[in-house]
């Protein structure tokens, strides 16, 4: 069963389309990137998988649940999404019990909402700042509670809009692990971004909305490493993966760390001797 | 239904701010004084025609949809218990006009307009700006309230159901609305500032508010009214 | 010198250290300046040290001196430099004026409260907005605008009120590749007659508009000088504040200094 799907979506507001004909699935376990220019419909998007707005036309799948007729608060059983901006939503007097709002909501026994809260920060690295009050915590780590808090609900799919955004180097190297893990754990993730670093280092699949359309829907790796399709779209490619390209390094590595490696080997390739 | 200001070039639109808050003003006090059990809903009445004419009818609409509710209880509680219907008709067209003439001031009153007009008249800029931005404070948490209900209810928050459901939802709502709206204010301080505002210059009015002799005498007018119906009410 | 700091100290209010510590920097007009930093590094705190908006309006408490344009800014200064000093906020939505319904007015909104008369408001509102490209957006309400256009938007109010010294904190932070590619574009002609001093951690684009870079961590000054000599070093590296390319050669080993932009780094491994 896909984890979630798009059929024929047409979503606009009043006589405005923001939506056309937008049809995809996505399986468990992808990590899918989804871009575009400012207005291109991504938070649309991202809210339509939520419930937070039904479609005009098309259905929305999330699991085996359709979002026709629904609302958000039922979608939250197999969904969950961390909204752009941290603030939106935190409220607790402390991080643990902030993160541990959405099991709490969903019915789950005591003390297995405790274990999911403290792992959910685990992984998030803010394990130390458990009884801090959210607000004390610079914005940036407040974001990274508002991932935990998503974490804790233990989403079939994810929903992420500008994970990564306001966030230094260390942190979204934070995010591209999570991302990862959650991924290889089976849950689907649908990532809104501008950060093309972040697609590199996480997300395998690309969907690119264009005048409300998909203009590309593969791999990020074939969309990334042409420099042209990209350019059109408005996207860029990242520097790791200039580098690697221009270097013609052996096996294409794209990834930061991966890149690195390879030219610390001895044998570089694709250049003359010596 | 969104509270606040609505562009617009209608009849209230071209009216000098300080006439239509005497209006707000002179209807507030009217409700309470002129005789009769109809009286209120005369001034609602006429308030209609207002807006008609200044092609603010969807302001009536929002009037009437918060009006209701106090017209159902009202109705109950003088109407079928105390069997006393002329009370609650008199109490609920004060409500509907007070309402209305308050959605229409908001409606109508550009909140740079408001502040031109009061520092036109040696108003200091902090309280000038404390007025227009109290008009704009309602829509502005309105569209913050609704962000923060969207997400609370991707966590599962169901906000239908039991009273004792509802209210437990009021924490996780209202929390980060007070608290987000604290951080914004100091935050705005710092872009206010940055922006010249209370520089000590002259602020130089973008959309000067027109103020004829039609509208001075309007407000003469209400004021006289005002103090007309009170007078009467008070000798006989 | 526009801008002269002499050994600051600054504590925001109820905070139990100090956000910046015995600070020493100058900043001269005609170059664009980039502080950078891990987050929490100071960054944001200088500019607004440096705009007097720390403490005056922030509260908290000041050592040292702080004078930007021949005055101090927090203090005595604050009425002669109104307009002068210009701070870009990386929320836009939290610094619109609440008083203007369209684009042009919130423009308009410092200009006009600086006692502009009309005309040359009108004009430095049509120069901004031609500046970040937004002139058919002049009537639109800025209610409706996306964060990115509303980002450009405070951009060019800004400058249109033609500060002498203009403060960016991260400009780009909800911009798209293009819009964030124009942004920084300019910054080098608009730096010309100005001081310009960017706040980022974006450093990829920056570092290719940038004249001289401040290196920032836990409130202090670790580096300082042009891009290459502070950036390609291992200590930015380690303090979380470089160019991917920078970061790709220290892991793959090569001794520094470290290339900062794609092509340098080409020509590094291609010997």
């Amino acid at each position: 069963m896909t984890a979630l799907r798009f059929e024929d979506v047409w979503f606009g507001y009043g006589a405005v389309p923001v939506l056309e004909g937008i049809g995809f699935a996505v399986e468990p376990g992808e990590a899918v990137a989804l871009l575009g220019r400012n207005g291109a419909g991504k938070t649309t998007l991202t809210k339509l998988v939520m419930a937070l707005l039904h479609p005009h036309r098309g259905y929305v799948w999330v699991g085996d649940r359709i979002t026709q007729g629904r609302t958000p608060e039922q979608i939250a059983a197999r969904a969950a999404y961390v909204f752009q901006h941290a603030d939106q939503q935190l409220f607790a007097r402390t991080v643990l019990r902030e993160v541990a709002f959405a099991p709490r909501q969903l019915g789950l026994p005591p003390h297995e909402i405790e274990a999911l809260a403290t792992d959910a920060l685990r992984r998030v690295g803010l394990d130390r700042v458990g009884h801090e009050h959210p607000y004390d915590l610079p914005p940036a780590q407040r974001k990274l509670v508002t991932l935990a808090a998503a974490l804790a609900q233990q989403p079939r799919v994810l929903v992420l809009d500008e994970p990564s955004q306001g966030m230094d180097a260390p942190s979204i190297q934070r995010v591209a692990d999570v991302i990862r893990s959650l991924a290889s754990e089976g849950v689907a993730v649908l990532a809104v971004t501008h950060d093309l670093s972040l697609v590199t280092e996480a997300l395998d699949r690309t969907i690119v909305l264009d005048g409300g359309r998909i203009a590309y829907d593969g791999l990020s790796a074939t969309l990334v490493t042409d420099a042209t399709r990209a350019r059109q779209l408005g996207l860029g490619v990242p520097p790791g993966v200039q580098l690697s390209l221009r270097l013609d390094l052996p096996g294409r590595p794209l990834r930061l760390a991966d890149v690195a490696a390879a030219l610390r080997a001895p044998e570089k390739g694709g250049r003359s001797a010596g | 239904m969104t509270l606040g200001y609505r562009p617009g070039d209608g009849l209230l639109h071209r009216t000098h701010p300080f006439t239509t808050a005497s209006l707000a003003g002179a209807v507030s006090v009217l409700v309470f004084v002129l005789p009769g059990v109809l009286a209120p809903w005369g001034l609602v009445a006429g308030l209609c025609v207002l807006a008609a004419v200044s092609g603010l009818l969807p302001v009536l609409g929002t009037a009437a949809a918060f009006s209701a509710p106090f017209w159902g209880f009202l109705i109950l509680i003088h109407g079928v218990f105390r069997d006393d219907l002329g009370t609650a008709v008199v109490l609920a067209g004060r409500i509907s006009a007070m309402l209305t003439v308050f959605l229409l001031l908001l409606a109508s009153v550009h909140p740079g307009r408001l502040v031109d007009a009061m520092l036109e008249r040696g108003a200091p800029f902090g309280l000038a700006y404390l007025f227009g931005a109290t008009l704009q404070a309602v829509p502005q948490l309105q569209r913050r309230a609704a962000a923060i209900l969207d997400a609370q209810r991707c966590r599962g928050l169901r906000v239908r159901g039991s009273l004792v459901r509802r209210a437990r939802a009021v924490i996780p709502l209202a929390v980060p609305l007070v608290l987000g709206a604290l951080a914004e204010v100091d935050e705005r301080a710092l872009a206010l500032e940055i922006r010249g505002a209370g520089s000590g210059a002259r602020r130089t009015p973008l959309d000067p508010p027109r103020d004829g002799a039609v509208g001075r005498l309007v407000r003469w007018f209400l004021l006289a009214a005002v103090t007309g119906a009170v007078l009467w009410r008070l000798l006989s | 010198m526009s801008v002269h700091l002499e050994q600051v100290a600054f504590r925001y209010p109820g905070s139990g250290f100090d956000a910046l510590r015995d600070l020493s920097l100058e900043f001269a007009p005609g170059l664009v300046h980039l502080v950078t930093g891990r987050l929490g590094s100071g960054c944001s705190t200088l500019l607004l040290v440096i705009a007097g908006l720390a403490p005056h309006v922030t509260g908290g408490s000041r050592s040292g001196s702080v004078v930007t344009l021949g005055l101090d800014p927090g203090g005595s200064g604050r009425r002669d430099l109104a307009g002068r000093i210009g701070l870009l906020l990386p929320t836009p939505w939290t610094q619109l004026s609440g008083m203007a319904y369209t684009v042009a007015e919130e423009v308009a909104f410092g200009p006009a409260n600086l006692g502009w008369n009309r005309d040359r408001i009108r004009e430095a509102v049509d120069g901004a907005l031609r500046l970040v490209e937004l002139e058919r957006f002049a009537d639109r309400d800025p209610r409706t605008l996306s964060g990115g256009e509303l980002q450009r938007v405070m951009f060019a109010a800004i400058v249109a009120m033609d500060p002498a010294v203009c403060l960016l904190d991260e400009p780009a932070m909800e911009l798209d590749l293009e819009t964030t590619e124009m942004i920084y574009q300019h910054l080098p002609a608009l730096a010309r007659e100005r001081t310009v001093i960017v706040a980022t951690t974006d450093l990829d684009r920056a570092v290719r508009v940038a004249d001289r870079v401040v290196l920032l961590d836990g409130g202090s000054v670790i580096g300082e000088g042009n891009p290459a000599d502070v950036l390609g070093t291992a200590r930015a590296v380690e303090a979380g504040a470089t160019t991917s390319a920078a970061r790709i050669a220290y892991l793959a080993g090569i001794a520094p200094t470290f290339p900062l932009t794609v092509s340098a780094a080409v020509e590094r491994f291609s010997r």
